[in-house]
């Protein structure tokens, strides 16, 4: 590995840490589409930019279109306000209409703007070593690095300062406004945040990958964990995880970087959302089917308690009454059985003095909306599961 | 327990609607357990019980919007499948999307669309059949209006003049009264009234207790399980409502 | 090429004519198709779709090798529909919400299929395959086929659109009330979707992928503000549609280097803006005009009021006071006067003024309407 490879992987680390953390708040916020158009809308931004300090890596030029950025979530609001059309619909008609407004620009000016728009959408991170930063003389690294890495000391400085405010006012804007924190500050600061890091990550990975780096690693660790600072942490090393190994898969397969580090990031997503161990597919998929015969317990388990009358409680009528096909009911009839809930005496099922405490424990817990409780207790009294 | 309706029922003459051990879940939690209803033909029933004690969920599963896990619905002695056009259904007024493009006729109009079936477009009869709705309930005036540009209680009206051009026997609403003005109240409770005179069945998901014995003559209890069920004269006391809201109710109840 | 010689052309020259019918049959499709889309709040929905269809696009050309574009629009499809489904399964068996499953799809498909096509640049027999196009769309690509294509699918969609416009005006405004008429909703949400799917797959040579969600979304947006009927609605949006392809590609043609895409999302955009400010029930313009003539009208009753007041102490009414009281009330100015004088409410005579048995009337209701309404 010589250093240019090793500046690259670097470089999208970087950016994969610094996409990471806002993405994380705007996935728990619902408001994922927003990068979507940020992404997009920043490029008019770009272009004046560049008009006027010719370096895509200046400050000023990062300001200038992050404020771009911030306008667009502005203007979105703005749209959404007048009533004149639904929520999503504003977003869908502002960012297209920038987006080709900076198209437009460069096309108009290519002998002046050395911009492509293929590098807009995909970025030449591979070019990003040669652009270097020198002091007084000395080579000290490309410049895309300091740029990034500026941004993300700032965006982790925030992190830390505002972490219980950010906390408090994604998940109860409501009591985060009693407290006296506004919603409304921290919601433009995670925009400015978010637009300045669009920007910077831009120039070296392109529009599409800055979304799938915000929302993918986000979206994978929303499925792995309830803790914030977990979410974060997994976020941040799903971001980097995919930024390496995309490297490495663009480089045998001699394709884009950016591209590549997009479809580790799919790869990853979808081996997550198969896999994970209570929010994934399989896991849905398996628990779904252990509470539709648990639930159905439930429901016939209730039927016996509520029908004294025999011919109610006949093990012929079941399917006739509950409506049930005969496959369900007799798994339904086995589980009670085995966990010693019922009895079938002369073909009338009865309840069992187990069966009928279990019963009236879960009827109460329903009915004061205290249902988590079920699960609780099916624990105790469940020796097999459905 | 059940045996006090049965006879009422009896005595009634038809059943209008049956529903056997009928079990709803929501993300496998149960919101309607083990539900026995007999409705009998030609009352005006109040379906009464706290919020989330799954008043809407028992109508939309009657109405098959909601698959149960267990249990079955018949209407007049068949499934429901086979009996749609005998049943008519007032959704809850927040459940669409007031800003369509469209008016208050057009609304109406949409009654008929059942029983013209697939692809057939309404025709004249319809369209008066809508308008003559439109008049019971007193909106004609408003036909041509795009419907964002109506109050809430003429919303509501627009709905229940939709219900009424299905021509059904039983009619089901999700809280008509919800956010109504008073002469919106009284004038879908009259059509309400005018509806079982003529001997239609009426179901209605209903919020305000203190209304309940002025307005209605049946009543349901419901909270999960069902609690009661029978006429208001009978049933509707102190004791039902407690268990039913769980605190120690207390309703000036009038016979 | 100016935009005259353009307009000049276009019913001459068979290149021109094609393109621009091309763009204008599009234009109309996306239109009609985008009303749904908006109505069913799934504005976004369109702009995964098209992101999604671009490893599609990609893999259809590596597997076949064909460049000829209805082989690489059946990839489109494909990769699209795949998307839907993929998104929908998202929403329903993870507890991620929609849009974090839309950005998701978007971001990851196109990411995938940006891998593929520089793949493909970089394949020794890749002879360019052109896949750039879809990027941005290149309306000077199409050709009379890609045309006929594009107006018998359109075709096909008016015509099931004119059978089944009853169960999808029912469907789109109340999906629960539809089911319980007996219309079977899935049939009718899965035809709404795999038409709007073709909308969209079909335009990605034309406008491509990063903006075809406008093309949908805009013509929607604009028409909805001019009617509140939905066949006006879907036909002013397939004419605005329409009109923003034609115009768009005038354009495009007569500059250089510029993608078709993007101007024809321009000229939709200016037609959105347009209609916001200007329509006349909805637009912004005249709903302001309106609130300050209320606010006018409201400033007119609070100085009829405090005159009734003033009049209210004498037995007569039309005993005269000095001009010079008013002063002392907020809000009055000559012009209010004047406006009572004209509406003859009031009489001037002099520095003095009294109010007309008319003015007195009309105050003295407003007064027990106010009363009624404190109630």
């Amino acid at each position: 590995m010589n250093s240019a490879q090793f500046e690259i992987q670097l470089i999208a680390s970087l950016v994969a840490i610094a996409c990471a953390i806002p993405g994380t708040f705007l996935v728990l916020r619902k408001m994922a589409m927003i990068s979507d158009a940020i992404s997009h809308s920043i490029l008019p931004g770009i272009v004046v930019g560049f008009f006027i300090t010719q370096d895509l890596n200046s400050p000023w030029l990062i300001l200038l279109a992050a404020f771009t950025g911030v306008i667009t979530v502005a203007l979105v609001e703005r749209i959404q306000k007048t009533g004149l059309v639904k929520e999503d619909t504003a977003i869908g008609l502002v960012f297209p209409a920038l987006f080709s407004i900076g198209v437009i620009m460069i096309a108009k000016n290519a002998n002046d703007v050395h911009l492509d728009v293929d590098a807009v959408l995909l970025g030449e991170l591979a070019f990003a070593p040669f652009d270097r930063l020198t002091v007084a003389g000395t080579d000290i690294g490309p410049k895309s690095l300091w740029v990034i890495g500026i941004i993300l000391m700032i965006t982790i400085s925030l992190l830390i300062a505002f972490f219980k405010e950010l906390k408090i006012s994604t998940f109860d804007p409501g009591l985060s406004a009693s407290l006296g924190f506004s919603p409304l500050i921290m919601h433009y600061g995670l925009m400015t945040v978010s637009s300045v890091t669009t920007v910077g990550a831009f120039d070296a990975v392109g529009a599409i990958l800055v979304v799938a780096l915000m929302i993918a690693p986000a979206a994978s660790a929303y499925l792995l964990t309830t803790d914030l600072k977990k979410m974060l942490g997994l976020a941040v090393f799903f971001g980097v995880f995919s930024a390496i190994t995309g490297y490495w898969v663009a480089h045998w397969l001699d394709a884009s970087i950016a591209g590549s580090i997009t479809t580790m990031l799919g790869v990853l997503f979808l081996f997550v959302y198969l896999l994970a161990p209570s929010k994934g597919l399989i896991a849905v998929m398996y628990r779904d089917k252990q509470q539709r015969i648990e639930v159905s317990l439930l429901t016939f388990l209730l039927h016996l308690k509520n029908h004294t009358e025999e011919r109610e409680r006949h093990v012929n009528h079941l399917n006739e009454h509950i409506n049930w096909q005969k496959v369900k009911s007799e798994t339904v009839l086995d589980l009670a059985l085995k966990n010693n809930m019922i009895i079938i005496n002369n073909k009338i099922v009865s309840l069992t003095e187990k069966g009928n405490a279990f019963t009236s424990q879960a009827i109460d817990y329903i009915i004061t909306n205290e249902d988590a409780q079920i699960e609780d207790m099916k624990d105790d009294f469940f020796l097999f599961r459905g | 327990m059940d045996t006090h309706t049965d006879e009422h029922a009896l005595n009634k003459g038809n059943l209008a609607v049956k529903v056997d051990d009928l079990t709803v879940a929501y993300n496998y939690k149960p919101v309607l357990w083990d539900i026995d209803l007999e409705i009998p033909e030609g009352v005006l029933m109040a379906i009464v019980g706290p919020n989330g004690a799954g008043k809407s969920t028992l109508i939309k599963a009657i109405l098959g919007i909601l698959k149960p896990i267990a249990g079955s619905v018949s209407i007049y002695g068949k499934p429901y499948h086979k009996q749609r056009s005998l049943v008519a259904y007032v959704p809850q007024k927040g459940s669409v999307d007031w800003d369509f493009p469209t008016t208050a006729l057009d609304v109406v109009m949409m009654g008929t669309y059942g029983s013209l079936g697939w692809i057939k477009r309404p025709g004249v009869n319809e369209k008066k059949a809508a308008l003559e709705a439109l008049e019971k309930v007193g909106m004609l005036a408003f036909k041509s209006r795009q419907i964002s540009q109506l109050s809430g209680g003429q919303q509501q009206r627009i709905f229940l003049a939709r219900a009424l051009v299905q021509e059904a026997s039983i009619y089901f609403m999700d809280e008509p009264f919800q956010g109504v003005d008073a002469t919106t109240e009284i004038a879908i409770i009259n059509i309400l009234k005018e509806l079982r005179k003529a001997g239609k069945t009426v179901v209605v998901v209903h919020h305000d207790l203190q209304t309940v014995p002025e307005y209605f003559d049946w009543v349901t209890f419901l909270n999960v399980k069902k609690i009661a069920t029978g006429p208001v004269m009978d049933i509707y006391n102190d004791d039902n409502l407690t268990k039913t809201y769980g605190i120690n109710y207390k309703v000036s109840v009038q016979k | 090429m100016n935009l005259q010689e353009y307009f000049s052309l276009v019913f001459s020259d068979y290149t021109l004519r094609t393109i621009t019918l091309g763009t204008a049959i599009l234009g109309a499709v996306t239109g009609m198709l985008g009303s749904f889309a908006v109505l069913r709040k799934q504005s976004l929905l369109g702009d995964a779709i098209s992101h999604a269809a671009l490893p599609g696009i990609a893999l259809a050309f590596l597997i076949t090798g064909a460049k000829d574009s209805n082989t690489l629009l059946i990839g489109a499809l494909v990769s699209g529909l795949l998307g839907t489904f993929w998104i929908r399964g998202i929403i329903n068996k993870t507890h991620l919400k929609s849009d974090t499953a839309l950005g998701l799809i978007l971001s990851l498909f196109f990411g995938f299929g940006m891998l593929l096509l520089t793949f493909i640049q970089k394949q020794p027999n890749a002879n360019q395959a052109g896949l750039d196009k879809y990027l941005f769309g290149q309306a000077a690509t199409l050709v009379e086929s890609d045309v006929w294509l594009m107006a018998i699918i359109t075709g096909i969609c008016v015509v099931v659109m004119f059978l089944f416009w009853k169960e999808f005006k029912l469907l789109l405004f109340d999906a629960d009330y539809t089911k319980t008429l007996g219309f079977n909703t899935k049939f009718i949400d899965i035809l709404i979707t795999t038409f709007i799917v073709l909308a969209i797959v079909l335009g990605l040579q034309t406008v491509g992928v990063v903006l075809m969600s406008a093309m949908l979304l805009a013509p929607a947006a604009a028409a909805r503000q001019w009617t509140n009927n939905l066949s006006t609605m879907v036909v002013l949006a397939a004419v605005f549609g329409a009109f923003s392809g034609v115009f768009g590609t005038a354009i495009s043609a007569s500059q250089d280097n510029l993608s078709t895409g993007p101007v024809i999302v321009l000229v939709a955009s200016v037609f959105v803006i347009f209609s916001f400010i200007f329509s006349p029930s909805r637009g912004l313009l005249f709903r302001q005009i309106r609130f300050i003539s209320n606010r006018r009208d409201l400033e007119l009753q609070k100085t009829l009021s405090f005159m009734y007041h003033i009049a209210e102490t004498h037995d007569d009414i039309s005993h005269p006071h000095t001009i010079k009281i008013l002063n002392n009330f907020q809000g009055f100015t000559r012009k209010t006067l004047q406006k009572l004088v004209d509406k003859n409410y009031v009489t001037i005579d002099g520095t003095m003024w009294y109010l007309t048995e008319e003015g007195f009337e009309t105050a003295a209701n407003l007064y027990n309407q106010n009363i009624k309404k404190h109630e």
